[in-house]
């Protein structure tokens, strides 16, 4: 059963294999190859998800209690909420991100990870990037630049670590030995594309010869909206398209849609992000060139939802009895409402109630995290078992994390969502004072949503909790079975 | 104003015209033909169409024929 040794020279032949002996021995030597690379990436994912949490619960609290922790310098809210923001972007979900793409790469490629331990390497100088990077943020060096905001000194790491990472996905996909494409390849070699691109830019833009005045607005939400929609997007769809089909067994509905999906996706998302400036100092038409490809994202978005739903179609029932399908099924419906929900922000008429409200902070949770880290949530429950072929130590445990994540995140958006307008409404009415403890004011009439925003954090760490104590009880019996072969642990049930 | 313009430019005509590009590759290396055969490229023997490949750890609760992942090798 032995698959010969991964070799760069084997792989600069691909063909397609036929033998189904071969073929599982491939599966085997991939998901071997792959071990300790994403063991690394997911458990360091997982690290910074809790560390994140416990800075998500500070910084909302310190919303309705202000008070809190306020005389400790680097607890202070304009640290801690950066913290937070970054530790969840680049901390947690571009390394799950990362692990799930590389698994995923080289699953649909039939292509070990070649050299893992290049990858290793990177993996943990990114970790030092992004250790260095928040504790910059807690020493008061942030840029104070949204999504940017690690200090210049720790972006070389990050860049370095994650030019290896992306030339390793590109490098899989070369040596592939599968000739066509599965539509997740596409959406994953692009975001490996993508990524660096929006990312150089922005460093250059902003911090190494930052331009001025308001073009930094413009160049910031350029990159605060793309690297959601061109990086983190395509890896959530790409994860999607295979795990929906392959956990239920019945292919994607339409496969033709997929296409158009991708493509549409390729041509308007990067167009958008100057929609968050409506009624800023920019010119006009470039406010109206990113409505407009807002409003183009129908497209996308439609095709790529009656796809995930109708291939789901008949199987719901299914949801009962995978914990993987719920996190995807979630995810996905959550990628629908999010993406239309951003259509309806972009327009002119919403965006002047909505934006500097609450509910800009609702919607970008709604798809980093309903959509987003529900994805990856759901991909790693189906990865994990198989890189390490011990199956999930506790069905309970899963479903606690499910429950948690899933009302949790459901009972932030709602309120938020509406104290946001309700707040925008406020904030355009001239009757209404700004602050007045005394009656109805802008300020104060948001403290309800806000204290409900922090009870919900309160669910989701309790998830997250219950996700790290799997997987470090998985780990566990891994070690175990590897310690006592002797003893002829009981095959997985997997 | 010309930081606009290079990033209208750069949103507009070079990441589109790469993946125009890009589209062009996929038109002549046919990976836009036999799409209901590429549709299939995910499932194999072990795992192939009509069975499930992900159920809860107690899912002996409810039994369904379930797939296999390959063994590990040795």
């Amino acid at each position: 059963m032995n698959a010969p040794a991964p070799s760069i020279l084997n792989a600069l032949s691909p063909s397609d294999i036929e033998d189904v002996a071969e073929r599982r021995a491939v599966l085997a030597e991939i998901d071997a190859s792959c071990r300790n690379t994403l063991l690394l990436l997911f458990g360091a994912s997982l690290t910074w998800l809790l560390l994140g949490t416990v800075f998500a619960l500070i910084a909302s609290w310190k919303m309705h209690a202000p008070e809190f922790l306020a005389d400790i310098s680097w607890l202070t809210f304009g640290r801690v909420r950066p913290f937070h923001l970054n530790a969840m972007v680049f901390g947690f979900s571009t390394q799950a991100g990362i692990g799930v793409t590389l698994w995923l790469m080289c699953r649909l490629c039939r292509t070990p990870l070649l050299y893992g331990w290049i990858v290793d390497l990177a993996g943990l100088f990114w970790n030092l990037g992004v250790a260095v990077g928040l504790v910059g943020i807690l020493a008061g060096h942030s840029t104070g630049l949204e999504w940017l905001e690690i200090p210049p000194y720790a972006t070389p790491l990050l860049f370095v670590s994650y030019a290896l990472i992306g030339m390793w996905g590109i490098l899989t996909f070369r040596f592939r030995r599968e000739r066509h494409l599965y539509v997740s390849q596409w959406y994953l070699l692009a975001s490996l594309f993508w990524f660096p691109g929006i990312y150089s830019a922005a460093q250059i833009l902003l911090i190494m010869q930052p331009v001025r005045g308001t073009v930094q607005a413009a160049v910031n939400w350029w990159f605060a909206h793309n690297v959601l929609g061109l990086w983190f997007t395509p890896i959530g769809l790409a994860s999607i398209y295979y795990f929906i089909p392959k956990v239920i067994g019945k292919p994607v509905y339409n496969y033709s849609l997929s296409v158009l999906g991708f493509w549409s996706l390729a041509l308007f998302y990067n167009w958008n992000g100057m929609h968050h400036l409506v009624g800023g100092p920019m010119p006009a038409w470039l406010i109206t060139v990113s409505i407009v490809a807002s409003v183009m994202m129908t497209i996308p978005v439609v095709t790529v939802g009656l796809n995930h739903h109708l291939t789901m179609w008949g199987n719901f029932k299914k949801l009962k009895d995978s914990p993987v399908l719920r996190f995807m099924v979630f995810g996905g419906m959550s990628y629908t409402v999010t993406s239309l929900h951003g259509v309806l922000l972009a327009l002119r008429s919403v965006s002047e109630v909505t934006h500097f409200t609450h509910s800009t902070i609702a919607h970008a949770h709604q798809g980093m995290y309903a959509f987003f880290t529900m994805v990856m949530f759901g991909a790693m429950y189906y990865i994990i078992p198989r890189l390490l072929k011990v199956e999930w130590p506790s069905a309970h445990v899963i479903r606690v994390h499910f429950w948690c994540a899933a009302i949790g995140i459901m009972f932030y958006l709602v309120p938020l969502t509406l104290g946001g307008v309700l707040q925008g409404l406020a904030m355009n009415n001239p009757d209404v004072p700004f602050l007045d403890p005394h009656k109805y004011s802008v300020v104060t009439m948001t403290l309800p949503y806000l204290r409900m925003r922090s009870y919900s954090g309160f669910l989701l760490a309790i998830g997250h909790t219950a996700f790290a104590i799997n997987f470090i009880w998985i780990l566990a019996r891994w070690v175990k079975t590897l310690r006592l072969p002797q003893l002829a642990t009981p095959a997985p049930s997997l | 104003m010309i930081i606009l313009w290079i990033l209208f430019i750069g949103s507009v005509v070079v990441l589109p015209g790469t993946a125009i590009l890009a589209f062009g590759w996929a038109l002549r290396h046919g990976e836009f033909e036999h799409l209901d055969k590429t549709a299939l490229s995910i499932f194999d023997e072990d795992e192939p169409v009509g069975v499930m490949t992900d159920r809860f750890p107690d899912s002996d609760l409810h039994p369904e024929p379930q797939a296999m992942p390959p063994a590990s090798p040795p």
